[in-house]
């Protein structure tokens, strides 16, 4: 193979500079003067997890991707459990983490993964061009989404909608089929609104509708344009924002991290991440295309899609053109588990790609 | 299916070219706007509050309301030089420089921290704080809202007050829209129905100058205000009440028998519901003034008791309308003399007079006769050992002991012993009486209504059930409170041309010796025929026929409803003459 045109290895190229981005910023956050939530430990949690997630990407690039397909129903299983305990058990800000030790475990993100394997192995068995088929993905996928409503996290819940939608239309669903769905889904919606709790209900239109709580959140979205406008084409230079590190943002280095690399490295910043991002999500698409069999085009495409989508939503946000919405940044916003499942997919797609080539 | 894969890849370019343009709008053509906004970091929130609704009493007269007042605010992070600051604000403000410098020496990295360092300000403050605005980087006169209650200490007890939420109400009530610096409300009403008072916190974002102070609105939101309240309370029988009772330590309840609206309620020692924090230090701690005595306190009943131990012995037939017993002044109780508050004894006396003088020997042997049993059952009717239910916070249920702990049937038949009631039970027990036997849930919350007068809740009067008393018993009992008025015990409530039935007693202050002083009350309702009010006056440190005077000058105010400043009146005469107190207890 052409090393210059080897998308396997472009693929691991981008993620590292990702990864190392991710780290800076978290570096650059961790030098915040607000003490509670982005000391040292932040940025040094985060590495520890990045040695994590690195092992498990060099477990799992041997891993033959046919081998999820066995292993599809006892990762759902498990999964429905977890997201069942979490709201049991859960902790953190909106109940999203069962705590482990001295780490925060949030299944929700392994959830993501494990819907792409189940739904690419529901797909690629089943005759897609019949109704019943895709009402039966609307069940597989609906169960996890409805648990993660109520947690509630309704930007990962949309998110599987998104994956759902997109993995049947890859399948070879007909668009008329999937038009019926979409309506459904939305004559249903009030129906779904109905059943949730009072608290879960005011928390789902604070973040439908941020000025509702205009001194909290809605302040957070003005900050938010202000920082990203205030770097400029240049920025201010690395560890030298202002906005960020007078605290004027809160969750800066989970959800608004983004603000962070546009304030300290301008426009050209964004420019790079996101021409990183395009090459990223290129190279996915291009051993996608590459593969031979429908389980693992869908894969492909399901795990493009889950980091095409997270991306899209949450610079959206930090622009203000999008609702606030709790998605996290592909490997830059703070977060070990989602660390780890991004490592997994990569691992993934590039397995996905090292058995094109022995072909 | 590589057809649909390639659409992704159209989706991704258009999405990312979206991004780029977005940023480019924020980076390079809003660049000089946002770039000043975050050099000065100049965006601040100010909150101007939680507004709460209007309480008002039964007639419309508003008893508390939310008036907008002008704050000293300060933002410990735009502090420049709290040295001269302080020493200017200590001049203005009248405090000391030290105190002033300590609050503003604490620095904080947080730049929508803010702090109250005076609220009300007056018209010369805010004119003298203006003037050296230029001294004063990160101080500033702010509006904001100030509870004010007309009747001031007056209602303390009952309204309560509101105050700033702590860490461990924040926890609570964080999804209702409170944060830190909000009021809310603390005890009384204020705090039973905070919820509904509460409204919606509104504010300011305003960008600051380096010096922090305001150059203009970015963003204004409204406050939405809370629902307002109609009490059962009259606030001239409040009033009243509050005057007759003066600075006497004790407390006053007046409800309607028919339906258990509390009319008024004043308790003392009380507390300037705006000005809290000097009730929280010596000397004002130690009188115990945030105990809300009427519904807290928990007293041995005395003598007011004996209507029970009456209504018990007629009931059963344990002694008849017209069975004597001697008072001799005293009786022998196995090792221990048993005394009646009469020296020389009542003589030959059958219940009808028994009751008027309230003695002690009668009731005692009565009591007796009935057994701790069956007294106790007696009082379990009338909900004795149970709370009310009233709607305010921290109602106790006072005390009644199991046949064991009481301390013997004669001292329980005259209210001594291990029992306790609080006054508001007095108060329906006397109300019972008044009415037949009816047992009304008290209540203080008439409605509830929106900003806009809309009614949201109609409370209705709740029967907590129906006592069976005899037409006989009725008859018996009411004719002798009527005479403890008349001619008895309780001559001081008096007032010709009212009738006034009721019942004195006086009970011991914890273990202190015989004759010192002891808890006066009267409990009792008017006018005796068709009853439409009942009153439970105590006073600590008092005699039950200070407390009857009292009792019978509220009647006399309320009927003529004109307040005279007379204190001698026709009936303190009658006091005078007569005994009370150092002989043991009525």
């Amino acid at each position: 193979m052409d090393t210059k045109n080897n998308p396997g290895k472009i693929l691991l190229i981008v993620t590292g500079i990702l990864t190392f981005l991710g780290l800076l910023l978290l570096y650059s956050a961790s030098k915040s003067i607000s003490s509670v939530s982005s000391s040292l430990s932040i940025f040094l949690k985060q590495c520890v997890w990045l040695c994590f997630a690195v092992a498990i990407f060099f477990v799992l690039k041997n891993f033959d991707y046919r081998h999820w397909n066995k292993l599809a129903h006892i990762m759902y299983f498990i999964t429905l459990i977890l997201l069942v305990l979490v709201l049991v058990i859960g902790t953190g800000r909106a109940g999203r983490w069962i705590r482990i030790g001295w780490f925060n475990f949030q299944p929700s993100e392994f959830a993501k993964f494990v819907l792409i394997i189940v739904l690419s192995r529901y797909f690629s068995i089943r005759d897609v061009q019949r109704f019943s088929t895709l009402l039966g993905g609307v069940l597989i996928t609906g169960i996890p989404f409805l648990l993660i409503l109520i947690q509630p996290n309704l930007g990962t819940a949309f998110l599987f909608i998104v994956i759902f939608f997109s993995l049947a239309y890859l399948a070879g669903a007909k668009k008329k089929h999937l038009l019926i769905l979409l309506f459904i889904g939305l004559f249903l919606s009030p129906v779904l609104w109905m059943g949730l709790k009072d608290y879960q209900k005011q928390r789902l239109v604070i973040f439908l509708n941020p000025w509702k709580d205009p001194l909290d959140k809605g302040y957070n979205i003005l900050q938010s344009k202000i920082t990203i406008g205030s770097g400029g084409i240049v920025g201010k230079g690395f560890l030298k924002g202002t906005q960020t590190k007078l605290a004027f943002l809160p969750e800066f280095h989970t959800d608004f991290i983004f603000c962070l690399l546009a304030e300290e490295f301008g426009l050209i910043g964004v420019v790079v991440l996101l021409f990183l991002y395009y090459v990223f999500l290129n190279q996915i698409l291009k051993i996608t295309l590459t593969t031979q069999d429908s389980f693992g085009r869908l894969i492909g495409t399901g795990i493009m899609v889950m980091f095409f989508i997270q991306i899209f939503i949450n610079i959206g946000m930090a622009c203000g053109i999008l609702p606030v919405a709790g998605i996290p940044l592909p490997f830059l916003s703070y977060g070990g588990s989602a660390l780890i499942v991004y490592f997994i997919c990569v691992a993934t797609v590039f397995n996905l790609w090292k058995n094109i080539t022995l072909f | 299916m590589e057809q649909r894969i390639k659409s992704f890849s159209f989706v991704i370019r258009v999405a990312f070219g979206i991004l780029i343009i977005a940023c480019f709008y924020l980076q390079v053509i809003k660049f000089p706007d946002y770039r000043r906004l975050s050099e000065q970091n100049c965006i601040r929130t100010i909150d101007l509050g939680i507004p709460r609704g209007k309480i008002f009493d039964r007639n419309g007269r508003i008893l508390a309301e939310d008036r907008t007042c002008f704050n000293l605010v300060f933002v410990p992070y735009d502090m420049k030089n709290p040295q001269e600051a302080s020493s200017v604000l200590s001049t203005i403000l009248g405090v000391e420089k030290k105190e002033l410098l300590a609050q503003l020496e604490k620095k904080s990295s947080n730049p929508f921290e803010r702090k109250i360092l005076k609220r009300g300000l007056t018209q010369s403050e805010i004119a003298a704080v203006s003037e050296y605005a230029f001294k004063l980087s990160g101080i500033f006169v702010q509006a904001g809202l100030d509870r004010q209650y007309t009747l001031g200490e007056g209602t303390s007890h009952l309204l309560g007050y509101t105050g700033e939420v702590n860490q461990e109400e924040l926890e609570l009530l964080k999804d209702e829209g409170v944060k830190l610096g909000h009021f809310i409300g603390k005890y009384g009403i204020e705090k039973q129905y905070d919820s509904l008072l509460r409204g919606k916190s509104g504010g300011y974002q305003i960008e600051v100058d380096a010096r922090g102070h305001q150059r203009k609105i970015l963003r204004e939101i409204a406050m939405v205000p809370g629902n307002n309240l109609v009490l059962t309370i009259d606030q001239s029988i409040q009033e009243i009440c509050v005057k007759e009772l003066g600075d006497r330590a004790g407390g006053i309840v007046v409800m309607d028998p028919r339906n258990g609206e509390i009319l008024a309620l004043v308790s003392k020692p009380s507390f300037d519901p705006i000005n809290i924090s000097k009730y929280l230090k010596p000397p004002h701690s130690g009188k115990n003034p945030f105990l809300n005595r009427v519904i807290s306190g928990q007293y041995a009943p005395g003598s007011i008791f004996k209507i029970i131990t009456e209504i018990a012995a007629l009931e059963t037939g344990e002694i008849g309308e017209h069975d004597r017993i001697e008072c001799t002044g005293s009786m022998e109780i196995g090792d221990r003399e048993f005394r009646c508050w009469k020296e020389e004894g009542h003589g030959w006396v059958d219940i009808n007079q028994a009751l008027p003088f309230s003695c002690n020997i009668f009731f005692g042997t009565v009591g007796m006769k009935l057994g701790v049993e069956k007294i106790l059952e007696y009082a379990k009717l009338f909900d004795f050992g149970r709370p009310t239910g009233i709607d305010l916070p921290g109602e106790k249920a006072g005390n009644l002991p199991s046949v064991a702990e009481s301390g013997g049937a004669i001292n329980i038949a005259i209210g001594q012993g291990a029992i306790s009631t609080t006054p508001i039970q007095l108060c329906t027990m006397i109300s019972a009486i008044a009415n037949g036997g009816n047992l009304w849930k008290p209540f203080i919350v008439k409605k509830i209504t929106t900003p806009d007068g809309k009614i949201i809740k109609e409370f209705q009067p709740v029967l907590k059930k129906t006592v069976f008393i005899s037409e006989e018993t009725l008859t018996v009992l009411r004719r002798g409170l009527r005479n403890v008025v008349r001619f008895g015990t309780g001559a001081g409530a008096n007032v010709p041309g009212i009738e006034i039935a009721g019942k004195t007693g006086t009970a011991q202050i914890g273990h202190r010796e015989l004759g010192l002083p002891t808890r006066g009350a009267f409990a009792c309702y008017a006018p005796a025929d068709s009853p439409n009010m009942a009153i439970v006056v105590f006073l600590d440190e008092a005699s039950s026929s200070q407390a009857a005077r009292i009792a019978g000058n509220i009647i006399r105010k309320i009927y003529t409803s004109e307040d005279t400043r007379e204190e001698t009146t026709i009936s303190e005469t009658v006091i005078q003459t007569l005994p009370y107190g150092s002989q043991g207890f009525e």
